[in-house]
């Protein structure tokens, strides 16, 4: 897969790079917090090395996403949805802090059955939450859920 | 009555705003660390030098909220820096803080996973922020 212009973030050169030389705010923002997590956690790590994948964020009411390239142990932060993605997310920005902040259960399964987690599933319910490529990719959803979760 | 933007009077009503609120006091629960927000001057806007509002936030509480130079913000565990006209824009519901900080129009410094946890927390400082009566350097 072609990487154009691909940066090293400067304080953790092995873990998470963006593409393009100006990353966005949003970019950077969740670059930033999946690189903590992972940093923080042992089996945030785990899921991190062991995923290959390419996610698509859109923030709907921002108009503005990322797509996030995992490669076992690395991640590439691009700008916009690229293509050949395997899963793609759109939501509003709520929402998308709201999916941040799914608690990981039993199993290492999100937990949909809190105030918050009921939430998320709700919005899943009525389409404010749209989650392309969600059947085929579940088990990927979940790691990447338990990557991007902060609780 | 109306309370000049970022004043140490606009400090104290925002203060207590923060500690009337249940939302907030459920939602802050576990939080121990400082906020600052810079507010960046603005000439043009009549807001001619920046400032720093500082946060003592405690377990769902608000100790003490004081205004001074930025630098004193700058100090803080976490940081948030917007030009005036943007906390304008937050204060007066125009622009949401959590897209806000998405979209890069409010530079947030600090432990992401810490903010984003008490993300309902921080959309509640801002509702309370737009429930203090402000009289506004620019509209005066």
């Amino acid at each position: 897969m072609a990487r154009r212009g691909v940066k090293l973030a400067l304080d953790r050169p092995q873990l998470v790079a963006y593409a393009g030389d100006e990353p966005s705010a949003f970019a950077q923002m969740l670059g930033g917090l999946i690189e903590a997590n992972v940093k923080a956690n042992s089996k945030k790590r785990h899921d991190f090395d062991s995923l290959s994948a390419r996610v698509g964020v859109w923030v709907t009411d921002i108009d503005e996403g990322v797509s996030l390239e995992f490669d076992s142990g690395r991640l590439t932060v691009y700008n916009g949805l690229e293509p050949r993605r395997t899963i793609t997310i759109r939501a509003e920005a709520e929402t998308i802090m709201s999916l941040s902040n799914l608690k990981i259960g039993l199993f290492g399964l999100p937990v949909y059955y809190d105030e918050n987690g009921r939430g998320v599933a709700l919005k899943l319910l009525q389409g404010k939450l749209k989650i392309n490529g969600l059947l085929p990719n579940i088990a990927t959803l979940n790691r990447v859920t338990r990557i991007f979760s902060v609780q | 009555m109306a309370v000049k933007a970022f004043s140490s009077d606009w400090a104290a009503q925002f203060k207590d705003e923060i500690n009337k609120s249940s939302v907030y006091k459920a939602a802050g629960k576990g939080w121990k660390w400082t906020v600052g927000l810079v507010v960046e001057a603005e000439p043009n806007k009549h807001f001619p030098e920046s400032r720093g509002v500082v946060m003592d936030l405690f377990d769902g509480e608000a100790r003490e909220i004081t205004v001074g130079p930025a630098s004193d913000a700058q100090k803080c565990d976490f940081v948030i820096t917007a030009p005036y006209s943007r906390w304008k824009q937050v204060a007066t519901k125009e622009l949401d803080a959590t897209k806000g900080m998405l979209q890069g129009k409010l530079k947030l410094k600090g432990d992401l996973p810490t903010i984003v946890r008490y993300t309902r927390a921080s959309q509640e400082m801002t509702e309370c922020t737009t429930r203090v009566p402000v009289e506004w350097p620019d509209e005066a």
